[in-house]
């Protein structure tokens, strides 16, 4: 057909790059949104035309002008966000939606309209703490302002079907990143979890339709690798803080192991879950955003207003998912990994640990701090626990 | 096995921060040689000149072993080791060769502190200090040196002490201003350096409290060559601790039992490990020294 670049080759490339391919679209007068953590609905800007553009920091370049406004105890990734925003490194998008997904997530928005002048249009959507019933309503009530605002900003109405389109095809998107995770079961798994990362960030990158077509790709080309016979690698999950770069996923895959599947925000959290159709699409997307996505931002039980202590059952309710995943990807071991400062995931991982030691999973919590640097140290400690499962 | 005419040898080679350790045992796990020697900046060569006096000890040649594992954090830089293993796993194998019946192992070497939690002869908890000195042999060497006194001389007045002092800095610096502070008001040395011994516990301690501490508890590492420190250990675990006799070896123990453990299943496996082809570019290096 052509030369063009094609699956994982061409997922690797906007990995490296991922400007790449929205200043192309950008030249041709497309509109970037940048938007942060997985909370402001992408199904809107595909909708309007928008191409939803994930922002992330950038990994192992040291902070300068972050520093200046922000404390020394702030999580790094964000750190970096902001320093690559005050660096003017995000200049080319459109428009900003951020999210009230942790504290300091929000003072990032903060200063993303304190401090850098471009773009115009930052929005911050106020996302609950919790999942109950009011404040999914809530959460509706928000998501319909941003509607308001979104549709000024482009001059032009969501109608029904512009966004049941688009929500049609971001479910096409989280189905085929599904697929492509249900080939990773097979023992040895055809792909590493370095490949799988930069086929989650290029689609962090991409229009949907652009990255439904290489997820395609990806998986013909998965599909036909010869499988090794024998792998003795401990098959394990990764858990976590945003992992926007392999270099983590290296250092355990370089320690012995082989990551199956992981728990993370970049991976499956964004994708495991559909937003249901055949409703109210907005009662829909602030069900899925808030219920069914998966952060430990939100605050969980298993019954709220109950006064009854019930730890297994609280336990059950929040981790359960994990059991599921650990089960059909045959996982051996589970790494629990976290930014440093990262208050959230930091105090599930007791809870995590507890609900895995039931289930006879062996599991080690690592702190490093997006940074190569701060791999050094936690090498042995990950290479370590993977020779408890496989020596 | 009818070519099993000469004796086996395994050997675990452990280049840790501070020292380097070998270890030859035979056959049926007989401790055949020991020498631990300094580090230094050259990881390589040095793991050569303790390996050359190990092989003197037991009078065997380089090519008599039939397994070598190397550990710690010059694993890498063994290059005539068959394998490495992190000297957690190491560690762990070393300390139940020598207490088959211990439940927690204490460690604290010239960089790092960690605590295992052992179960049916398996690690199935560890923690490791990946942030700073504090709590590690390098703590105690920074104050000795401030204080221009022995290590050993250090642990002895420290013993002493009825009344010992609250250090309460984690930091290395920190700490170390509080003990010259001490020093300056006119408290007594002995008290001064049993409150330092103690912190430098109770930091350990602390953070083994995170996997879970059992009796019984085995202390290893080069740290547990002072008594001021077993004492302080005791007093913070709250329960006795044993000590190996050589504790600094327990980690090359560990390698070369697993050498041994190795050799084994390889050998099961028809898969004997090619030694004569590796010995070769090894006894180059040698005889080049450290040149790469």
């Amino acid at each position: 057909m052509n030369d063009k670049p094609q699956g994982l080759t061409a997922a690797r490339l906007i990995y490296q790059d991922r400007t790449n391919r929205v200043m192309e679209l950008k030249a041709q007068g497309r509109k970037i949104m940048g938007y942060m953590c997985l909370y402001p609905p992408v199904e809107m800007m595909t909708a309007l035309g928008l191409v939803p553009f994930r922002i992330f920091g950038r990994y192992g370049e040291p902070t300068s002008s972050a520093d200046t406004v922000l404390t020394p105890v702030v999580c790094h990734f964000l750190r970096s966000m902001v320093d690559q925003g005050m660096k003017g490194n995000y200049s080319f998008l459109d428009g900003i939606i951020g999210s009230h997904t942790c504290d300091i997530g929000s003072v990032a928005v903060h200063i993303w309209k304190d401090y850098i002048p471009e773009p115009n249009f930052v929005y911050f959507i106020d996302v609950p703490h919790t999942d109950h019933l009011p404040a999914q309503e809530y959460f509706k009530g928000q998501i319909l302002d941003l509607k308001r605002k979104m549709e000024e900003f482009a001059e032009q109405e969501i109608t029904d079907s512009m966004l049941a389109e688009a929500i049609a095809l971001h479910n096409r998107q989280r189905q085929l990143v599904r697929e492509l995770y249900e080939l990773r079961k097979a023992d040895p798994s055809p792909l590493s979890g370095t490949e799988n990362l930069e086929v989650m960030v290029a689609l962090c990158s991409l229009p949907v339709e652009e990255g439904n077509e290489l997820l395609q790709q990806v998986i013909e080309e998965v599909k036909e690798r010869s499988q090794e016979q024998l792998d003795e690698r401990a098959r394990v999950l990764v858990w976590g803080t945003v992992l926007d770069n392999s270099a983590l996923l290296q250092v355990i895959e370089e320690s012995g192991a082989s990551v199956v599947i992981d728990d993370t925000c970049v991976g499956t959290r964004a994708y495991w879950d559909d937003v249901p159709v055949g409703g109210d699409p907005w009662d829909a997307l602030a069900r899925r955003n808030l219920v069914d996505l998966k952060c430990p931002r939100t605050y969980r039980q298993a019954s709220f207003g109950q006064l009854k202590r019930d730890y297994d059952a609280e336990l059950t309710s929040r981790f359960a998912y994990l059991k599921s995943m650990a089960e059909d990807w045959k996982v051996e071991g589970v790494i629990l990994q976290s930014l440093k400062y990262c208050d959230g995931h930091g105090y599930d991982v007791p809870g995590i640990r507890h609900y895995l030691d039931t289930l006879g999973i062996p599991s080690i919590y690592v702190e490093h701090d997006y940074t190569e640097g701060s791999l050094a140290p936690i090498h042995t400690r990950i290479e370590a626990f993977i020779e408890t499962i496989k020596l | 096995m009818s070519h099993n005419q000469t004796p086996l040898y395994f050997a675990g080679v452990d280049i840790g921060s501070t020292m380097s350790k070998v270890v030859i045992i035979d056959e049926e796990q007989n401790l055949r040689a020991a020498v631990i020697g300094p580090t230094g900046a050259e990881h390589r060569r040095r793991a050569n000149e303790v390996m050359i006096e190990a092989l003197g000890q037991v009078g065997i040649a380089l090519e008599s072993v039939a397994f070598i594992v190397a550990t710690g954090y010059g694993r890498l830089n063994v290059p005539f080791a068959e394998q490495q293993v992190t000297e957690i796993t190491c560690h762990a194998r070393g300390v139940m060769t020598l207490f088959p019946e211990v439940t927690t192992i204490i460690d604290i070497g010239g960089q790092d502190a960690k605590a295992l939690r052992i179960q049916n002869h398996k690690i199935v908890d560890f923690i490791t200090n990946d942030k700073c000195a504090a709590g590690t042999g390098r703590f105690l060497e920074v104050i000795a040196e401030t204080l221009d006194l022995p290590l050993y001389d250090m642990s002895q007045i420290s013993l002493k002490s009825s009344r010992p002092l609250q250090i309460t800095s984690i930091c290395t610096i920190f700490a170390q201003q509080e003990v010259i502070r001490y020093l300056s008001e006119g408290a007594a040395l002995s008290d001064v350096l049993a409150g330092m011994h103690d912190a430098t516990a109770a930091r350990v301690v602390r953070m083994a409290h995170r996997i879970g501490i059992q009796a019984p508890v085995v202390f290893t590492g080069g740290v547990a060559l002072n008594p001021a420190m077993v004492r302080a250990m005791e007093d913070n675990l709250g329960c006795p601790v044993m000590v190996p006799s050589n504790p600094l070896i327990t980690g090359a123990l560990g390698a070369a039992a697993i050498a041994r453990d190795k050799y084994h299943r390889l050998t099961a496996e028809g898969r004997i490990p090619a030694v004569s082809a590796r010995r070769l570019e090894e006894i180059r290096l040698f005889e080049g020294g450290a040149k790469t």
